[in-house]
């Protein structure tokens, strides 16, 4: 597989110092270049199901796809895989009471073809480090997040705000979730960033872009710095972070397109 | 419930509880908090309810509106504070608005463009990134002494560093580098790439972090630094 020894891949998850529990989930199936973050929310224990179902649903479906002979594009793969987590999520927490209104968040990065397809939904997110410089890809699904787009309340004000635990969507909570998928071109040396809120309301960016710069060396100990800068800061909840850097170019193998094709197609 | 709780000159004259997603405060009537004084305009001030945030908002006041002695356009208000109307002072009480207190597990709830049809106040201005607002600055470390390094030899010898940031790598980079670490119980080297582990007072740091004391001689990809703290 070309996109497995074109990443390198590193993944913490913590408790926090506050939580009892962690209810984040992580996924990584190097073999389908593929990254996920969910943080579940709901009634005792809820929350991790929720998130475990989410994780589990999305390597699932993915696998079963990307290998179909006749595979969908990447976006829409990963639009109706959490599609699918959705309703099982929904119809888990309908059948049984226990589950009641559990449901998370979900970043979802999947590498193919020299691009990153992503989805999310809630507020778990999305960066991408380039040129030493860190940039959001996505946008939280959150109450906070609206009211400073609509400029009801400034960023500054947004510290002193008290809806950081408000999202807007979220998967398994309505039969039917809005979602939406993005891609970009990967470049050699990027370093993408899947996290739980948990990593960026504790950590300012600039704090997890100087980590993310001066650490990349070694990715296992930037990951680990990450949710220990979170914890010094006071861990106040479950932090995940997985990270992936390209190492190299990983264009898709084209069937039809060998070297003698790719030589006949030269000459015509 | 939020409480608004109206005085002027230290004497109480009421207290309203705010019900409505939209709670308006001036001199007209038809005000929800209604303050029949020349000091106060007839549309003064209003407090937004949006989530879990209550968002005082002036209205263009005459007199203006202060906050804990700060005058304000906007402010999201917190348990206990003291708003000013001109003569009047009127405490905002809300248990749920404490700083500190917006780690409560994640709720889902409808965007906002849903919720605020119903009172067509559908204001779009100043968009900023909200990711710098979601970043949240703490000074966790503010009670540890401030540390740095001495350069005695490399390629910065001479030279001072204050270690006020979480961490700063030294060393060579593909060769040998180190972070250390400004954590709120003190200062940790660690190894970062190389072969080889930096080595502290002479002896090769183990594959933990290693915690720093005061004038530990550190090694590594060609540097050599003193570490200090700040008194």
């Amino acid at each position: 597989m070309t996109v497995r020894n074109a990443l390198e891949v590193a993944t913490t998850t913590d408790a926090g110092v506050v939580r009892p529990f962690n209810e984040d989930a992580v996924a990584t199936e190097l073999d389908l270049g593929l990254a996920i973050v969910a943080d579940g929310m709901g009634g005792y224990k809820a929350g991790d199901v929720a998130s475990g179902m989410a994780a589990s649903i999305m390597v699932e479906e993915l696998k079963r796809q990307l290998h179909a002979s006749a595979a969908d594009s990447p976006a829409r793969i990963l639009h109706d895989a959490a599609g699918k987590a959705n309703q099982a999520i929904f119809q888990a927490a309908r059948a049984n009471s226990q589950y009641h209104g559990m449901g998370t968040t979900l970043v979802t990065a999947l590498f193919h073809d020299n691009h990153v397809y992503f989805t999310h939904v809630g507020d778990s997110r999305l960066y991408r480090l380039r040129h030493g410089r860190l940039t959001v890809l996505t946008q939280d699904h959150s109450i906070l997040h609206e009211q400073v787009a609509q400029g009801l309340i400034s960023s500054d004000d947004a510290k002193t705000s008290h809806n950081r635990n408000l999202v807007t969507r979220a998967i398994g909570v309505e039969p039917e979730v809005e979602l939406e998928t993005q891609q970009q071109e990967v470049e050699t040396g990027d370093i993408y960033l899947l996290c739980s809120d948990g990593l960026n309301d504790m950590v300012d960016d600039a704090d997890i872009e100087l980590a993310l710069t001066a650490l990349q060396a070694n990715l296992p100990l930037t990951a680990r710095q990450l949710v220990m800068l979170a914890n010094d800061n006071g861990g106040h909840d479950n932090i995940s972070v997985v990270l992936v850097k390209i190492l190299k170019p990983f264009p898709a193998a084209e069937p039809g397109k060998g070297l003698l094709n790719r030589l006949f197609g030269w000459l015509k | 419930m939020a409480k608004l709780v109206l005085s002027l000159d230290g004497d109480m004259l009421g207290h309203h509880f705010i019900a409505q997603d939209r709670f308006s405060i001036g001199r007209k009537p038809h005000n929800d908090m209604h303050i029949d004084d020349s000091s106060v305009s007839k549309e003064h001030a209003v407090i937004l309810t949006i989530g879990n945030d209550q968002v005082l908002e002036d209205l263009g006041s005459t007199n203006g509106t202060l906050v804990n002695g700060n005058i304000i356009r906007k402010h999201i208000l917190q348990n206990n504070d003291v708003i000013e109307i001109g003569r009047y002072q009127i405490r905002y009480m809300n248990q749920k608005a404490q700083p500190g207190m917006d780690f409560d597990r994640t709720l889902m709830m409808a965007p906002i463009h849903r919720q605020r049809k119903a009172h067509g106040n559908a204001e779009t201005q100043d968009v900023e990134p909200a990711d710098k607002a979601l970043s949240v600055a703490r000074a966790a470390n503010a009670n540890f002494p401030l540390g740095g390094v001495k350069v005695l030899e490399g390629a910065h010898a001479g030279q001072t560093l204050e270690l006020s940031r979480p961490l700063a790598t030294f060393g060579k980079s593909g060769v040998q580098v180190a972070v250390i670490n400004r954590r709120p119980h003190g200062y940790t080297i660690t190894h970062v790439e190389g072969r080889k582990r930096p080595l502290v007072n002479l002896r090769p740091i183990d594959e933990k972090s290693h915690a720093l004391q005061e004038g530990d001689e550190i090694e590594v990809g060609g540097e050599k630094l003193v570490f200090f703290l700040k008194q």
